[in-house]
Formats: C-alpha cells, structure tokens, sequence
C-alpha cells in the first residue's frame, strides 16, 4: 500500500472506484446469469415432465386406437356374421322348398316311369304317351326349383364375400328386396319358432334394373328390415306381459318406387315401415353413429345402421328416417339409377 | 528463491495448476486438455521469463510475454472453439487470432517494443477474452444442459476468465497511464496481479478437476 502512495490521492481513488465498479458488475453479471439459469432451468425441466407426460399419453392413445380399430374391424364381422346368421337360416329354409319340389317330383317321375313301362309292356302307347308328358312337366317343374335353389345359394355366396367386389352392376330391386325380406323373415322363424309378422309389400314394376353393388344394397335391406322386425318383436313382447296380445298386429312394410331425386336425377324410393315402438326423437339423430344401439349388450353392435348409412352414401344416395313414438318407424333409401 | 509471499503463492499455484493438468490431461474432454496445456504453457512460460535475463543477456524478461500472450490467446481460441463447436465462431476466433497477431505486431514496432511489458497487447487479448466469456454464458443461457451449473467446470472456467480479464483490463490500464512512466512504479500493483492469476490459475485446476468427476459420473450433473 505505501508504494501505491508513489501515485497522487486522486489518481487512487479512481483506482480503488474503479475496482469497485467492475467487482459490482462481475458480481451483479454472474448472479444474473446464474438466476435466469436456473428459471431457464426450471421452464426447462417443466417442459421436459410435460414432454415425457405428453409422450407417455401418445403411446396410450396410439395403443387405444390401435385396440379401438382391432375392436371396430372385429365388430364390423360380427356384424357381418349377424346378418350372415340371419340369412342363413333364411336360406335353409328358402331352398328346403325348392329341396322338397325336386324330392317329390322326381319320386313321382320314378313311379311315373314304372307305370310308363307297364303300360308299354300292356302295348297300350297312348297312356304311355301321356305319362311320358306328365314326367316332362315334372322335369321342368325339377329343374325350375333346381334352378332357385341355385339362385339362392349363388346369393349367399354373394353375401358371404368377405369384401364386396365394389363393382355396380345392374339389379332388379325389387327380386332384392322381395329376396332379403323372404330371407329376413324365414331367418328370424329358424330362430324363434313364436315369432311372427305381418309382412306387406307395394313394389313399383316400373322400376326395372338399378346400378347398384348388390351384396351392399341386399346388406342395406336385410339389415333395415331385420330391424323392423325386431321392433315389432319388441311391441308385441310389451303387449304379451300387459294381457293384451290380441290387441296388436305386427307388420312390416317394404315398398319400392320409381321417382325423380331432388337432385333431378331419376332413381328408386325403397321403403322398410313398422308399427313398433318407433324410435324416440332425443335418439334420431343418434342412430346412424356407430355403436350406437338400443338393444341389450351382446345383441346388437350399433353398426348395422351406421354401415347402411356409409354404403348407401357410397352409391351417393340417402338414407333417412321418419319416426314417431309408439306408433312405428319407416326407414327410407334414395337411390339413384346411375 | 521467491522473496515474497505473492511470487511464493503465484508460482506455488502455477505448480499445482500444472500438475493437475498434467495428471487430468488424458482424462478430460477436449476443451479441458487444452485448458491442461494452457496452464504447463504458461509455467514453462515463466519458467522461460525467469532465465531469460541471464541467458540472454539483457535487461528484462518482457520479449517472452510479447511471445506468449499470443500463445495463450491462440490456446483460448481453441478452448472457445470447442465449447461453442460451430463453424461460425472457429471462423470468428480465427480471425480474432489474426487480429491479436497483427495488433500485436503492429504494437511492437510502434509502441511497446520487446523490452517493454506488451500492456496493450494484453488489454486488446482481455477485451477479446471478456467478449467470448460473455458470448459463452449466453450460449450456457440459452442451451440448458446441467443439472446443477456450480458443479461445471465450464462455468468457473468462463466466471474465472471473464472476472480475471475484467480486472487485467483495469490493472494494466492502470498501469498504461499512471504508473508506467514512474521511476518507482508501486509493486502493489504487479503484486495484485500475481495474486489473481495465481486464483485464476487454482479456479483453472479445479474446473479441470469439477470436469473430470462429472464426466466420470454423468448422473451427477446431466
């Protein structure tokens, strides 16, 4: 220190200032940094916890939607197989009718022949003659019922098809409709043996072919009208627990007809009506979402009406609802012709 | 051999500086191993100083700092190359590098010729190094990567640098105007340096030391 005295008091005091003010600011500069280090530091680590917690939650949500999806395609076949189920019932007893024409006439053309033969052994020809015609009337009767029961299993065959071809072909809606509504009811029957239906139809002959995916559509009609059926099932199980069964007459109506779309373009009107409960308004809007179902847990998916809705829009016409509650519910389908 | 406590205590420190250097040296990092040459440069450095006299002889030791102080720039350079590892600033304390050469040259010829202590060389290398100090502590700012940042031996190393260069830019600037001309310049002052470099050189040794544990147990700090 004495040797600093060398220097002049000033030129000290600047010193020693001037040491004090770079101190300060090393000092002030460093905790700055040191502070705003550590808030950094802690938005930092907050933001890693949120990018972890964020991530952690990715992987769940990836895990369910991939769980979701298995369980929606699961869901889709056994919706398939339901309606498949139904059909299939339908069909079998569908071709035991065709079944049964083939068995008995062809067990009448055996003893026809037998008696063709004697009489051709007797010499008389003219009766054989006759018989002879009578059994050509019953090969023909043989091969027409041959020819449905083929036509039918060809249809389910159709039906069956994992994936639809996704081809339009030309199609006579109302042998589809009658067909699908046949089969719904035959279907339903094979199942329970008390159930039992009214079943009208108003078809327009004037239809003629429609371009259509015919699985899809016939997909479309057995499901809208299995489940009229099963809503006039409902109504009439509420009227056997209240005594008064005789009281209601369950039916079900299809109808189809020619019109012109609002659109302006021609197309058809198919219509599946009801007299059953209907469906209540606070749920109209809710039934063509996916799962989403009335019936108890394991009887129905709540795709059904969501899968109509998607294949109908896909051939780009509508599918609408008209209900009132407690009277009945008709589901309509617009198509167009091209 | 030393007189005084502040030679004792500088020279004492330089030692173990560069012992911890040399022993770190093949342990650290990069950054850290040229922080390890930094310190045995600048012992041989004064080692050098301390006979230069007598072996050359003249009247002072000045013309090895004329030397060195471009030396332990250049040093500097490489340790910042690292710690801020982009193209933009190895192409920067290059040019710095230059400068500090030309200037240096420049401050040769026309002002502090070798026999004089090259005082403006060190204050244009202290201002450079109080830059890249300061420079590095954004970049700490901005990139947050330690755990706890007192156990870093990146930021006492840069605290070490930007608080000894502040004080280096005061002392020698002191030094330039008021006590250069005195027949008897006042030994506080060089006595003052000697005790900061002799810190400097300790707080060197221990970020060699903070690297080395934290690079042995990564959990500590990362």
């Amino acid at each position: 220190m004495i040797n600093l005295l060398a220097l002049n008091s000033t030129d000290v005091i600047v010193f020693v200032f001037a040491g004090i003010v770079v101190i300060s600011l090393l000092f002030g500069f460093i905790l700055y940094f040191i502070l705003s280090y550590r808030h950094k530091q802690k938005d930092y680590l907050l933001l890693e916890l949120q990018k972890t917690e964020i991530e952690n939650h990715k992987i769940v949500i990836e895990k369910t939607l991939s769980d979701l999806k298995t369980t929606q395609a699961q869901l889709i076949q056994s919706e398939k197989m339901a309606s498949m189920g139904v059909l299939t019932a339908g069909i079998a007893h569908e071709i035991q009718n065709p079944l049964n024409f083939v068995n008995n006439f062809s067990e009448i053309n055996k003893e026809l022949i037998e008696e063709m033969q004697q009489e051709m052994d007797k010499g008389n020809l003219d009766n054989a003659q006759t018989i002879s015609n009578d059994i050509k009337a019953n090969e023909e009767k043989i091969n027409h019922h041959g020819k449905r029961a083929d036509t039918i299993v060809k249809g389910m065959l159709q039906h069956s098809r994992s994936s639809s071809s996704g081809v339009k072909e030309p199609a006579d809606i109302n042998a589809l409709t009658d067909e699908y509504l046949r089969l719904a009811y035959h279907g339903l029957r094979a199942k329970d043996k008390s159930f039992n239906a009214t079943m009208k139809t108003d078809f327009d002959e004037t239809i003629g072919n429609v371009s259509i995916i015919p699985q899809d559509i016939g997909r479309v009609i057995l499901n809208l009208i299995t489940n009229a059926f099963y809503a006039v099932t409902e109504k009439k199980s509420n009227y056997t627990t209240t005594s008064a069964v005789g009281e209601y007459e369950p039916a079900v109506t299809v109808a189809t007809k020619k019109l012109t779309l609002l659109s302006g373009v021609a197309g058809v009107r198919i219509s599946v009506a009801d007299n059953g409960n209907g469906v209540p308004q606070k749920i109209l809007d809710k039934i063509f979402q996916p799962f989403f179902t009335t019936k108890p847990t394991g009887q129905g998916t709540g795709l059904g009406l969501s899968l109509s809705y998607d294949i109908i829009k896909a051939h780009g016409g509508e599918l609408i609802v008209e209900s009132k509650e407690g009277e009945g519910s008709e589901f309509i389908i617009y198509l167009p012709f091209a | 051999m030393f007189t005084d406590f502040y030679h004792s205590f500088y020279y004492t420190i330089l030692v173990i500086g560069a012992l911890t250097g040399l022993v770190f040296v093949m342990r650290v990092d990069a950054p850290f191993k040229w922080l390890s040459i930094l310190l045995l440069a600048t012992l041989i450095s004064e080692v050098v100083a301390k006979f230069f006299p007598s072996e050359f002889k003249t009247t002072n030791n000045n013309p090895v700092y004329h030397v060195f102080t471009i030396i332990e720039y250049l040093i500097y350079a490489i340790i910042y190359s690292y710690f801020f590892n982009s193209i933009f600033w190895t192409r920067l304390l290059t040019i710095s590098v230059l400068f500090l050469i030309v200037a240096e040259s420049i401050n040769v010829v026309f002002f502090q010729p070798f026999q004089f202590t090259p005082t403006n060389s060190m204050i244009l290398e202290s201002l450079l190094l109080i830059f890249l100090s300061l420079s590095l502590f954004l970049k700490l700012r901005t990139n947050i990567a330690y755990a706890n940042i007192f156990m870093e031996g990146v930021f006492w190393f840069n605290s070490s640098v930007l608080c000894y260069y502040s004080f280096n830019i005061l002392i020698w600037g002191f030094h330039s105007i008021k006590v250069y001309e005195l027949k008897n310049p006042p030994t506080i002052i060089y006595n003052l340096i000697l005790l900061l470099s002799g810190v400097l050189y300790l707080l060197y040794a221990a970020s060699i030391v903070l690297h080395y544990l934290n690079k042995r147990n990564p959990k500590q700090s990362k």
